[in-house]
Parts: C-alpha cells; sequence; structure tokens
C-alpha cells in the first residue's frame, strides 16, 4: 500500500484547492440570498442556500454590478475555494438577480440610485444628428433584432456606413463587451450616434442592461447614444441614460433616419409648390401690367374729357353770347324791310313786333 | 473637383432653393433658371434617394477580451 502523503494544513488546502480549480474552474450557482452584509466598505459577504444547503460566497464590492440584498434569488459565477482558516467558499466574480420578483427589485433600488446621482437627468439628453451618414450599432449580430434594424435601415435611406461592434448582448460577460466597444467608438470618434441593439427576451435575458458599470459608461459617452432594447414594454437601464430610447431596434432605425418614400414625395411637392408660385407670379405680374393700363387709360380718357367740356362749355358761351334774343334783351331792336321813304318796315323788340313807315332816310355822319 | 455632397445637404439645398421662389428675392426674370437648377437637383436626389445603398461593416475587433 502507498504511503499516504503528510501535509501541513497550509499544503493541504494549496493541494484542495488545486484540486478544486481543476474540477470547477468556473461554476454557476443559483440559490436565495442570505445574511447579506459589506464589511469595511470593499468586501461582500453573503450565503447562497436553497430549501437544504447553504454556501458561503465572498466578492469585492467593485464586482457588484447589481444591488442584491436578502431574500433576492440570484446566479453567480465563480471559484469554489477553501480559505487558510479551512472554511470552504465560493469567491464570486460576477452575481445577476434571476426571476422577475428580484430582477424587479434590483432595477429599481439602482435606478434610485443613479437618479439621484443625475445619471438620468434630461438636460443631459443630446438631440441625434439630422444628418446621420456615419454610425455605430452595438448589438450580436446573430440576433433577429439586429437584422431588423439593418432591414428597416436600408428600406429607409441610404449613405450611411454603418460600423458593427459584435457583441454578446446577454449573459455575464455582456455589459462588460458593450462597455468595450463603447470604449472603441468614442476613442475612434468617427461616428456620429452609438446604436446599442437587442431584440425581446425574458427579463433575464435583458438584465444585462441594467448593469451598473453598462449604464455609467452609457451616461458617460460623449457620442449620442440610441437604445433600442427589447419590446415596447421592455424598461432596462441604460434607456434612462441614453440620449434617446426607441422601443425596440426597428424603431431606432426609424428614429435614426428619414424615410426615403415620404422624401421623394416631398421633394416633387416641393417642386410642384416652386411650379405653382411662378405662375402665380406671372398672373400676377400680367394683373398689374394690365391694371396699369386700365388706368392708364381712364386718366387719359378723364384727361381728354375735362378739355373737350371745357372747350364745349368756351363755345356754347360764344354761341350764347351771339344768341338775337339776348341782344333784345340788351334792349335793341332788329328791323328788317326795305329802308326807303314812304315803305313799311319790320321793328322787333324783346316783348313787341312793330311796323312802322319810314319817313326819312340820310346817311350817317 | 466634384461636391460630394451628403443626401441631407442635397435636401438642405433643394429647401433653400424652393424657399426662394417664397422670398422677397424672387425675380420672374431669375425665375426659369433657378426652376431648371431646383428641378436637376430634385432628380438627383430622387435618384440618390432610389439608389444610395447603406455600407455595413462588421468590425473585427474582439470586444470579449
Amino acid at each position: 500500500m502507498a504511503e499516504m502523503p503528510k501535509l501541513t494544513p497550509s499544503e493541504f488546502i494549496a493541494v484542495t484547492n488545486e484540486t478544486l480549480e481543476y474540477s470547477f474552474s468556473g461554476v454557476l450557482i443559483e440559490g436565495e440570498v442570505a445574511s447579506f452584509k459589506v464589511n469595511q466598505g470593499k468586501w461582500v459577504f453573503f450565503d447562497l442556500k436553497d430549501e437544504e444547503s447553504s454556501i458561503s460566497c465572498f466578492m469585492t464590492l467593485w464586482g457588484l454590478k447589481m444591488p442584491i440584498e436578502d431574500g433576492m434569488k440570484v446566479v453567480v459565477r465563480g471559484v469554489p475555494k477553501l480559505t487558510k482558516w479551512g472554511k470552504f467558499s465560493v469567491t464570486v466574480s460576477d452575481v445577476r438577480p434571476v426571476g422577475e420578483g428580484s430582477l424587479k427589485k434590483s432595477f429599481e433600488i439602482l435606478k434610485k440610485k443613479l437618479t439621484e446621482e443625475g445619471l438620468f437627468d434630461s438636460a443631459k439628453k443630446r438631440a441625434l444628428p439630422k444628418d446621420l451618414t456615419r454610425l455605430g450599432v452595438i448589438s450580436s449580430t446573430a440576433a433577429a433584432g439586429y437584422h431588423d434594424f439593418v432591414k428597416i435601415l436600408n428600406a429607409r435611406w441610404g449613405g450611411i456606413k454603418v460600423s458593427v461592434a459584435h457583441t454578446q448582448v446577454q449573459g455575464f460577460d455582456a455589459p462588460a463587451q458593450i462597455i468595450r466597444a463603447l470604449r472603441y467608438f468614442n476613442e475612434r470618434g468617427d461616428v456620429q450616434v452609438i446604436a446599442i441593439l437587442r431584440g425581446g427576451g425574458s427579463a433575464d435575458d435583458l438584465a444585462a442592461f441594467n448593469d451598473k458599470e453598462l449604464v455609467r459608461a452609457v451616461a458617460a459617452s460623449k457620442i449620442p447614444v440610441i437604445t433600442g432594447v427589447g419590446h415596447e414594454v421592455d424598461e432596462t437601464l441604460i434607456d434612462f441614460a441614453a440620449d434617446v430610447r426607441a422601443s425596440t431596434p426597428s424603431n431606432a432605425a426609424e428614429i435614426l433616419t428619414l424615410d426615403r418614400k415620404a422624401e421623394i414625395q416631398k421633394v416633387r411637392q416641393a417642386m410642384v409648390r416652386a411650379g405653382q408660385i411662378v405662375t402665380q407670379k406671372i398672373d400676377q405680374k400680367i394683373l398689374v401690367e394690365i391694371k396699369g393700363k386700365i388706368k392708364d387709360v381712364e386718366q387719359r380718357s378723364r384727361l381728354r374729357i375735362g378739355t373737350f367740356e371745357s372747350e364745349l362749355k368756351q363755345k356754347m358761351k360764344t354761341i350764347e353770347m351771339l344768341n338775337p334774343e339776348k341782344v333784345l334783351k340788351q334792349g335793341y331792336a332788329i328791323l328788317a324791310g326795305k329802308i326807303s321813304p314812304g315803305s313799311v318796315v319790320k321793328i322787333t323788340t324783346e316783348t313787341k313786333e312793330i311796323k312802322a313807315e319810314v319817313k326819312e332816310v340820310y346817311e350817317r355822319k | 473637383m466634384k461636391e460630394n455632397k451628403s443626401l441631407n445637404q442635397k435636401i438642405e439645398e433643394l429647401d433653400k432653393k424652393v424657399e426662394w421662389f417664397y422670398s422677397d428675392d424672387f425675380k420672374l426674370e431669375e425665375a426659369t433658371e433657378n426652376y431648371k437648377a431646383a428641378a436637376k437637383l430634385a432628380k438627383e436626389i430622387e435618384g440618390d434617394l432610389l439608389n444610395l445603398k447603406n455600407e455595413i461593416e462588421v468590425l473585427t475587433e474582439d470586444f470579449s477580451k
């Protein structure tokens, strides 16, 4: 029989940890949180339990990306370890609430905290550029939501250079990957907008978008961010941190672009209106010219009529002056007949006619 | 050198050209020329709208590391 190795406690713990690491390089454990506490503002301790068993967990406060508390159902990713005091625990690298109740509770706690920090202030929201020619997309290229986005984008508009950062969009590693992609676009600075996209899924699927560090990275992005995560009813914390929230990836494409069919219609209508204006202005000009001519004719006619009236009045005056009746009224008389002694002549005055006999005729001196 | 204007820039330019017809600067003598220029631009925009495609590139960077 082979001789059994004789180890010191430290050696035994080291060998045990090596064995554990070999067997469980990483393990996911799902259970309910109990005895949650934070020591020295740095270290997090809690137990993970089910109906029969319980194991101790340890992690750094920095690694805790979503709030957890006693009674919450969570899944942890970690490595089992035997401590130097001989106590077995799991060193946790990631922890996520699971199940609708725990996710909702964690969501509300973090939302309140980040709202108080001012991360979601509406004053910080920036408008998206109207002339979009360079777009950064962060999504999984295998996701249906991404393909919906591309389909709508291509149908609606053209001429956009789209750079796609392929990342996971669910699971423990998704937030870190999306943060790296955000950093990539921000460092290069060659896109005008970053769209973070993921189609619909369960609350657990979308939980990555409630990651504290990811929310902070979205809020800190120098480049405006639009989110299109899940369905209309889904709400994630990065939606609040983004400059614009689209209800779905397809809706994000609609917000980012104009509709080419509607634009063609608008262009055509604009030209029709411009043509109508030219016609109107021509009509107006013709109308003004015609009115001017009519006015001119009226003025000339009025002038002519005035002159004619004046001349006519003058002539009437002259004629009036030559009227024999007017002479008779002045006391003169008209003599008619042969002017010789013994002849009878007719004398007309204003009021009478007289017959008279000529007595004598002689020349005036 | 040919100007490489984006679709939106062309649309903005067309808007300005059309606005001229409504403005006080409008002169009937210049209307025909301006209308021809606007119509040419409108045709170009329609062509762009129908034919322009997006260029989609999936980055080769590995964001998992």
